[in-house]
């Protein structure tokens, strides 16, 4: 299995040690554009997109693989061992951030560290628990997303996988960097929105960085707190922001708490 | 403007009326400026939604997709294009729309323009098409449900039909070892009655107790006769073949005797035997009668019985012949071609004799067993003749 294709990995930057950035529901690796290249003279940098989203290989999404995260968090330790070189700090976004979590208790001692940016544990709010949903909130987005890919077609599907001889194939298509097959994207806001990883989060010994913004809908401040009383080692920074993608939003600050939190890590 | 043409309404009115929403807001969605026709439709003051931020007045799945796709989007891109979202007016009611927006710096600011259409009626058509998708969908899975059960049944079926041929290749078996049984059984009685028959002989008779004797005494031999056919036929097909003892065979004087004895059997017909060549023949005595005596009744029951039939010997230099000749209908192509194979009889013979299609079989079986061959010519003007050809002498293989 070609690893590369499946999950159209890039690497860049020189270092010592690997940055390995995931991107989380919605769109691709692009959403790292703006914040990557701060860490590029430092480390090597690695970039991919998650099976079924952006240019990954859509024919290897599989539907019973990827009906929860642990599909996904298998394919990010197959990446981290073919890509990965010295120590790993592994920076997840959204549902990314759980997905490094899991693969990190698969085979503890794979990762030197975790920056989760905007992560949440289960999306639904359960009892004290304040995720910020309700179930009917995600029959309502699967909805939206419904008719927000009636313009997405299979025809498009080549250009969108991205022939890299044709670049222009790719220039006319508007909105192209959170496209994806639809029923892809619906079984994927379904395992995301649904999941519940609470449990999980006190096995992760590893180094942590939660990087949470002031206010976020996908992510609110309840969240922030639970990681804050039950990550065994964590960290959490409060960004001032408002919305779920300070990485695109407020770059610069986002970068510098990163950077904050790896030199006392002493990464 | 133009000459001629009238003038219309001023920009501000155009702006506030235009035939779509338009809003400016903040990088983070607060809206700084509206015009009255999106005012209008969710039913709200200018006052009232001034300052508010966008998602705010999203419905939640809106809201949601609003932060993981145009957000993302519009920072990436600059711009975003034909976004559908539902959007909740003042009175709760939900109205579906279009989201345009594209990004612009104003000296140190970040704006965003973002043009709102209502899309109720693509919205309807829209949930048509889903509803549609869905229907066909739900046909496909149970198109493809029933072809799974057809392959099912075509594999039930598949294997039903070869449970019956090995059930009826089983039933063939039996049948045979059954044939085997009754024939080897049917000796005992039959010996019995041609023991008393001899018994019977040796006391006075009048002429038709001896007649009637006469006839229990060949009617016993034709019994005994089928039943070792059947035998050795129930041996050739489920014993491996036909066993045969292989001893030095005066070849000529063996034919000669065999014709003058089987002679006497057929009153009023002709049994004539010639001999050719010279020098040693191998062969099983018994077994050797038994295919003579089977191709000489055949020739007697379907040659015409004015016209000899002739049994010639003939020693070669590698292989001896023996060769059975009688006059008579022509054997048909279609016929000669299954000749010797069970259960085929000649035509224009029904029930006649002894013959119920064994004993052609066994002549090649018996020629097979001794390493040979046999087989049939028949024309109008030669008439019929089949010839046995078998190896003076089977080399033991060298032992090494």
């Amino acid at each position: 299995m070609d690893i590369r294709k499946r999950n159209n990995v890039n690497v860049t930057g020189h270092g010592l040690s690997t940055m390995v950035f995931a991107h989380g529901f919605g769109c691709d690796q692009s959403m790292w554009r703006l914040l990557a290249p701060a860490f590029a003279d430092r480390y090597r940098v690695v970039t991919f997109d998650l099976v079924g989203s952006g240019m990954s290989d859509l024919g290897a999404y599989d539907v019973a693989k990827y009906d929860s995260l642990h599909g996904y968090a298998e394919d990010l330790n197959e990446i981290v061992d073919e890509f990965g070189t010295g120590k790993i700090i592994f920076v997840g976004h959204s549902v990314s951030a759980m997905i490094g979590m899991l693969a990190d208790i698969k085979a503890p001692g794979r990762f030197a560290a975790h920056m989760m940016v905007g992560p949440s544990a289960a999306y639904i709010n359960d009892g004290d628990y304040v995720g910020g949903f309700e179930r009917e909130d995600i029959e309502s987005l699967l909805r939206t997303l419904e008719s927000n890919y009636l313009g997405w077609s299979s025809n498009m599907a080549p250009a969108i996988m991205g022939a890299p001889d044709q670049p222009e194939l790719g220039v006319e298509l508007t909105n192209s960097f959170c496209r994806t097959d639809p029923d892809i994207a619906k079984h994927f806001a379904k395992v995301t929105f649904t999941s519940d990883h609470r449990a999980d989060v006190p096995k992760l010994q590893t180094p942590a960085l939660v990087l949470q913004c002031s206010d976020d809908l996908i992510a609110p401040r309840s969240v922030g707190e639970f990681f804050e009383k039950t990550l065994p080692n964590g960290t959490i920074t409060v960004i001032d922001n408002i919305g779920h993608c300070p990485h695109l939003s407020v770059p610069g600050a986002s970068a510098k708490a990163m950077q904050v939190f790896l030199e006392t890590a002493g990464l | 403007m133009p000459h001629g043409l009238p003038s219309p309404p001023s920009t501000d009115l155009a702006y506030e009326q235009a035939a779509c929403g338009l809003l400016t807001t903040d990088s983070h969605g607060r809206i700084l400026k509206l015009n009255e026709t999106f005012c209008g439709w969710l039913g709200y003051s200018t006052a009232e939604l001034l300052a508010s931020r966008l998602p705010s007045l999203l419905t939640m799945g809106s809201r949601i997709f609003h932060q993981t796709h145009w957000a993302p989007l519009l920072e990436i891109q600059g711009s975003i294009a034909e976004v559908k979202f539902e959007m909740r007016c003042k009175d709760g009611r939900t109205i579906p729309v279009m989201l345009n927006a594209i990004r612009r710096v104003h000296g140190s600011e970040r704006f965003d323009e973002v043009a709102v259409f209502v899309a109720e009626d693509r919205h309807k058509y829209e949930q048509e098409l889903l509803r549609a998708r869905s229907a066909a969908e739900e046909l496909l899975k149970k198109s493809t449900a029933a072809q799974e059960a057809l392959a099912q049944a075509q594999a039930r079926l598949d294997g039903e039909s070869s449970r019956q041929r090995a059930a009826a290749e089983d039933r063939a078996l039996f049948a045979e070892q059954m044939m085997g049984i009754v024939s080897h059984d049917l000796r005992n009685p039959l010996s019995v009655v041609s023991l008393s028959g001899h018994v019977i002989g040796r006391g006075a008779l009048d002429v038709m107790q001896s007649d009637a004797l006469g006839r229990i005494g060949k009617a016993t031999a034709r019994a005994n006769r089928l039943i070792s056919d059947l035998l050795d036929f129930t041996q050739a097909r489920l014993g491996g073949g036909i066993s045969v003892k292989r001893k030095p065979l005066a070849l000529h004087a063996f034919v000669r005797d065999l014709v003058l004895e089987l002679g006497a059997a057929y009153p009023g017909r002709t049994l004539t035997p010639g001999a050719e060549g010279d020098g040693d023949c191998e062969g099983d005595a018994d077994r050797l009668s038994q295919l003579l005596s089977n191709l000489i009744g055949n020739a007697m029951t379907y040659g015409n019985p004015q016209s000899e039939v002739r049994v010639t010997s003939r020693i070669q230099p590698q292989v001896f012949e023996l060769c059975v000749h009688n006059d008579g209908d022509r054997i048909p192509d279609n016929v000669l071609a299954t000749l010797f194979e069970p259960m085929v009889r000649g035509p224009g013979v029904k029930t006649i004799g002894r013959s119920i299609g064994l004993g052609l079989y066994i002549v090649q079986e018996i020629a097979r067993a001794h390493e040979g061959h046999v087989s049939a010519t028949s024309t109008e003007a030669d008439g019929t003749m089949f010839t046995v050809t078998l190896p003076r002498q089977v080399e033991t293989p060298a032992r090494i």
